[in-house]
């Protein structure tokens, strides 16, 4: 293992370790486990958040989910990198609003399937099956909220998620076929799509209860801390491993990439320069929510959570400012609040179309953003709340638009036809 | 046919990248055997020493990346109207070599399993492999 790759892990693991104690001392060790417990019981659909049962349990939950993610790296034997720390963080991110151990797991046993029947390692796969964990309240809405016998249920639940992890692979490709790698969330796009068909079998079923919004607006200091604490301290490590002058070298190096799918800019030899990448990008978006007045609670904290996990993996400054100016004009263009739940989410996670302004510039990318906010608004209730990472798929959407178009483009250049 | 598809990604990657040179000759050589494959490229473009560089590093990662190559490699050779991206094919294949050859650029790349060796092909070689 390489140095880089150890001092991710520590950083990793000081993370998931200082949750789990904060976690533990703001609701006391027992109370938090039973809180817990109970959590993997919620059907976990958008937006169901998690803050509200308890910010030591959504902490603890985050911490625990977290756990698994980095287990799994370690013993697929992958390399702990921009592209698997970006699933691990994204994962934690999302524990504050609909992942737990329970409805990951499934989907996880169903990737591993695949890739056996593929006669594939796990580890070829183990980006799907960390990412794929977007479709856990799939497992937990069959569990616990169809009315069933638990004996029925849980079973049908567990079998769910496997069946739904099993065909991830083969819906993945395909999906990354249709925008290029110009939508980072590429399993969310694929599991929104998996969603629509799940959603409405259970709707022909009558079985599907319209979508509810749960949204903390309390003021928690713990929660307002994470994104910051965590940024300086990556900050703090990229200055200290790199020298400052190598470390600002490195991130003006990596705001010229594009962050096309699959840009790992620890591979640029800059690792200082990508923490200082993700710890700025923390820190900048973090202060957004914070100017606009929007609340910390577990959506944002997911979504400040994944902005910061793909800053090793796709996501710039430069790439990323464009996208959420046009999703704040959409936002203004629209008379609608920068600090309702739709907007302020749709800002933090419209990110995943970073490399449309990174590859064809500041306008496309501001267009890319604009949209983004009108379909997301409305793709959670095609999948019925079920994709956790309904940015991914809106935004799934909007870039197979934009790159369709500019591909005809592109490939109907008169003055490069062969002359007669 | 899952040799095919993994075969048509690879050329059509690295096909991407010798047309964005826009040469007047391209030639696509395959040679295959039961556990391994070897594919040859010729163009008419001369590249620089530091341009060669640049290919046979994308070619030749450092690090084995099995969760980009299967994954991700999906998108190799797919599809013409973008930059070609040789990483994508570099994830996936042995070993690649990259050279000037008499005429212009010349690129081998050596896949297969664990028991292909690639000195077995008796194709002639001008100069050091790089």
């Amino acid at each position: 293992m390489q140095r880089s790759e150890k001092l991710l892990y520590l950083l990793t693991i000081l993370l998931i370790t200082a949750l789990f104690i904060t976690g533990m001392a703001l609701e006391g060790p027992l109370e938090v486990v039973k809180q817990v417990v109970s959590l993997q019981k919620e059907s976990a659909r958008l937006i169901n958040d998690f803050t509200l049962y308890g910010i030591g349990t959504a902490m603890f939950n985050a911490a625990s989910v977290g756990s698994l993610g980095l287990v799994l790296v370690y013993f697929a034997t992958v390399s702990l990198s921009g592209p698997t720390l970006s699933a691990i963080l994204t994962m934690m991110g999302f524990a504050f609003f609909g992942n737990t151990l329970l409805n990951c797991i499934p989907l996880i046993l169903g990737v591993w399937f695949a890739s056996k029947l593929a006669r594939k390692t796990f580890g070829s796969y183990s980006l799907i099956a960390l990412f794929g964990t977007a479709l856990g309240p799939l497992v937990t809405y069959v569990m616990f909220a169809l009315d069933l016998p638990h004996h029925l249920s849980i079973p049908l639940g567990l079998l769910s998620g496997m069946l739904a992890g099993f065909i991830l692979p083969a819906v993945a490709g395909s999906m990354l076929q249709l925008h290029q790698g110009y939508n980072l969330y590429n399993i969310g796009f694929s599991c929104g799509f998996i969603g629509l068909f799940a959603a409405n079998l259970l709707l022909a079923l009558n079985r599907m209860q319209a979508i509810t919004v749960t949204w903390n607006t309390a003021f928690s200091l713990p929660l307002v801390l994470i994104v910051p604490l965590f940024s300086l301290l990556l900050m703090a490590t990229a200055l200290i491993v790199d020298k400052p002058k190598r470390s600002f070298e490195g991130f003006l190096a990596i705001q010229k990439l594009t962050g096309r799918l699959p840009y790992d800019f620890f591979d640029t030899g800059y690792f200082g320069g990508t923490l200082l990448n993700i710890g700025l990008l923390g820190l900048l978006y973090w202060a957004y929510v914070l100017a606009v007045g929007g609340p910390i609670n577990g959506p944002v904290i997911g979504g400040l959570f994944t902005i910061m996990a793909f800053g090793g993996f796709g996501k710039t400054l430069r790439n990323t400012v464009p996208v959420v100016a046009g999703v704040i004009l959409s936002t203004l263009v629209f008379a609608k609040s920068p600090t309702a739940p739709s907007p302020l989410l749709a800002a933090l996670f419209s990110t995943t179309l970073a490399p449309i302004a990174g590859q064809f510039g500041v306008i496309a990318g501001l267009l890319a953003g604009f949209i983004h906010l009108v379909m997301v608004e409305v793709t959670a209730s095609w999948h019925a709340g079920l994709d956790l990472y309904n940015n991914g798929f809106a935004g799934g959407l909007t870039a197979s638009l934009f790159i369709a178009i500019l591909q005809w483009y592109k490939t109907n250049r008169p003055k490069e036809d062969f002359t007669t | 046919m899952k040799r095919k598809e993994f075969l048509g990604r690879l050329i059509g990657e690295v096909t991407n990248f010798l047309l964005e040179g826009n040469p007047l000759r391209l030639v696509v050589s395959l040679h295959q055997e039961d556990d391994g494959a070897h594919i040859s490229f010729f163009d008419d473009q001369m590249r620089s020493e530091e341009e060669i560089k640049r290919i046979y590093n994308s070619l030749n990662p450092q690090k084995s990346r099995p969760e980009l190559a299967e994954y991700y490699g999906l998108m190799a050779g797919h599809d013409m109207a973008w930059d070609a991206r040789l990483k994508l094919i570099g994830w996936q294949i042995k070993h690649a070599s990259v050279e000037n050859s008499d005429s212009g650029l010349r690129i081998d790349l050596w896949l297969g399993s664990d028991a292909f060796k690639s000195e077995h092909f008796t194709l002639d070689k001008k100069g050091k492999r790089k």
